[in-house]
């Protein structure tokens, strides 16, 4: 990996100059589209659930965790398949394609967090110092990005309607996670299954961090790093059995 | 030391009785326990060994194989069976300017192009200039590539491919393309990496530029080695069958 950085910091930076290019306020856009959701959730849901703390705050959290997750994993599954020349025509180790996808996700989500410092600093009066941890929990959060991007990027070339089932997912998985509502809501019966959604911890974490000014808990930190792990694992894994076949299938 | 040696490689391709593209289709599949492909041997049996600094011929018939084991050396397509070895830097050219980006400028798309090439950025800053020079396009620097005619951007795709620096080169006609002139500074451009010792393999359909350049080649008919050896005795036994 280490010998194609070029070649990954290249594609990386040329999707992202595709991605910002391509619409006439690029960057910009980029920002408001999370802002404009969490406003408009905002509206529908102050009067349940506006009552908690910092709801505002939590939610735009929420949502920046969920879409670096969902559009990471999405763009993710789309990079072999959109590159048919990049794999039948030369020789190139194909994860590289998945990775500066992934990376490319990476650096425009980073992009996006900046805007909440000054929304923290306005809705809360101050900025918590525990934001200095905000770049290892998106590495943390990168590693399943990377996983499942391998997973989903190499099954899609050979099933054509992997990216509908997963937005499919991808919808249940936003009402499935703390974004909306609190967690406390959850009935406690239903509590147990509920935080076996790896998803809820990013978001616990990334709120301890960003709006709670607390050290996350052990145990979110513990199952977050299993979860990327097991999908880097599991991703490689698929993967490298599914693209010896690749140039055929495309 | 060999450049490339190649031995006892097979290649099947499944041929699907009808494209399954979705999980749905295949979960079908597998209820109903159809057998969902045909196995078609596109090489069989291939072994030959490509000495250092040579020039290598692949020739035959549509569907003999050719590209499909040109496919195989570039490492696009993986043998069923069998084993490869290629030694040094291996650029393929099986198509020109893969990666380009029609959204980015020429100076951009240079970049992305030398660095899947296996050049490094210093490299690339190193002949940034000889490569626009070639091309003969040094005022379309920032130009964006979609706005390219189908020459200029064929033109800075091969100057960005000759300036690779590769040890073997993997060739399919590819510079077959452009008018005359632009063919001719193709020739000419072989010819200087013969001579400075690089590794090539050819596949083309066109005897007359096999004879020119190549030392000895290799005869494929339905994935099987027909003969193996010195250019014109491979050419003669060519004709002969077609």
């Amino acid at each position: 990996m280490w010998e194609y950085r070029e070649l990954i910091r290249n594609l990386a930076v040329a999707e992202l100059k595709n991605r910002y290019q391509n619409t006439s306020l690029g960057y910009f856009w980029s920002i408001l589209s999370p802002l404009f959701m969490a406003l408009v959730l905002w509206f529908v849901f102050r009067k349940l659930f506006g009552g908690e703390d910092n709801y505002a705050l939590n939610l735009i959290v929420g949502i920046m965790v969920w879409r670096f997750f969902s559009t990471g994993t999405c763009a993710c599954l789309n990079s072999i398949a959109s590159k048919p020349n990049l794999v039948t025509k030369v020789y190139i180790p194909r994860h590289i394609l998945v990775f500066s996808t992934a990376l490319s996700s990476l650096i425009s989500s980073l992009l996006e967090f900046i805007v909440i410092l000054p929304i923290t600093f306005y809705l809360l009066g101050h900025i918590p110092w525990t934001v200095i941890f905000y770049p290892l929990a998106h590495v943390l959060l990168f590693l399943p990005v990377y996983g499942i991007g391998l997973l989903w990027a190499s099954s899609f070339v050979y099933f054509r309607d992997l990216l509908q089932i997963w937005e499919v997912m991808l919808s249940i998985l936003i009402y499935a996670s703390p974004i909306i509502y609190p967690v406390t809501i959850v009935p406690a019966y239903l509590l147990k299954y509920y935080m076996l959604n790896p998803l809820t911890h990013f978001i616990i974490i990334y709120r301890d961090i960003m709006v709670n000014g607390t050290f996350p808990g052990w145990d979110s930190l513990l199952i977050v790093l299993i979860f990327g792990i097991g999908t880097f694992i599991i991703g490689n894994f698929v993967f490298n059995k599914l693209q010896r076949r690749f140039a055929e299938e495309l | 030391m060999a450049a490339i040696n190649i031995d006892s490689v097979s290649k099947s391709f499944r041929l699907p009785h009808e494209k399954k593209r979705t999980l749905f289709h295949n979960l079908i599949g597998i209820v109903k326990r159809q057998m969902s492909y045909e196995e078609f041997w596109a090489l069989k049996n291939i072994s030959f060994e490509v000495k250092k600094g040579e020039t290598f011929g692949i020739i035959g018939k549509n569907g003999s194989g050719k590209s499909t084991l040109l496919k195989i050396l570039a490492k696009v397509l993986y043998p069923d069976s069998g084993t490869l070895a290629m030694n040094g830097r291996v650029a393929s050219f099986l198509e020109l300017g893969v990666g380009f980006q029609p959204e980015l400028s020429a100076e951009e798309n240079v970049y992305i192009y030398g660095s899947i090439l296996g050049l490094t950025r210093k490299e690339i800053r190193q002949k940034y200039d000889q490569i626009f020079e070639f091309a003969e396009l040094e005022n379309f620097k920032n130009m964006k590539l979609k706005n390219f005619s189908s020459g200029m951007y064929l033109r800075l795709a091969f100057a960005c491919a000759i300036h690779a620096n590769p040890d073997t080169m993997l060739i399919d006609e590819v510079f077959a393309v452009g008018d005359t002139a632009f063919q001719k500074k193709c020739s000419d451009k072989i010819k200087e990496f013969q001579n400075q010792g690089r590794t090539i393999v050819f596949v083309s359909h066109s005897m007359d530029s096999v004879k020119q350049i190549c030392q000895r080649t290799l005869l494929l008919n339905k994935g099987q080695m027909v003969m193996l050896g010195p250019t014109e005795d491979v050419v003669k036994e060519y004709l002969k069958v077609t």
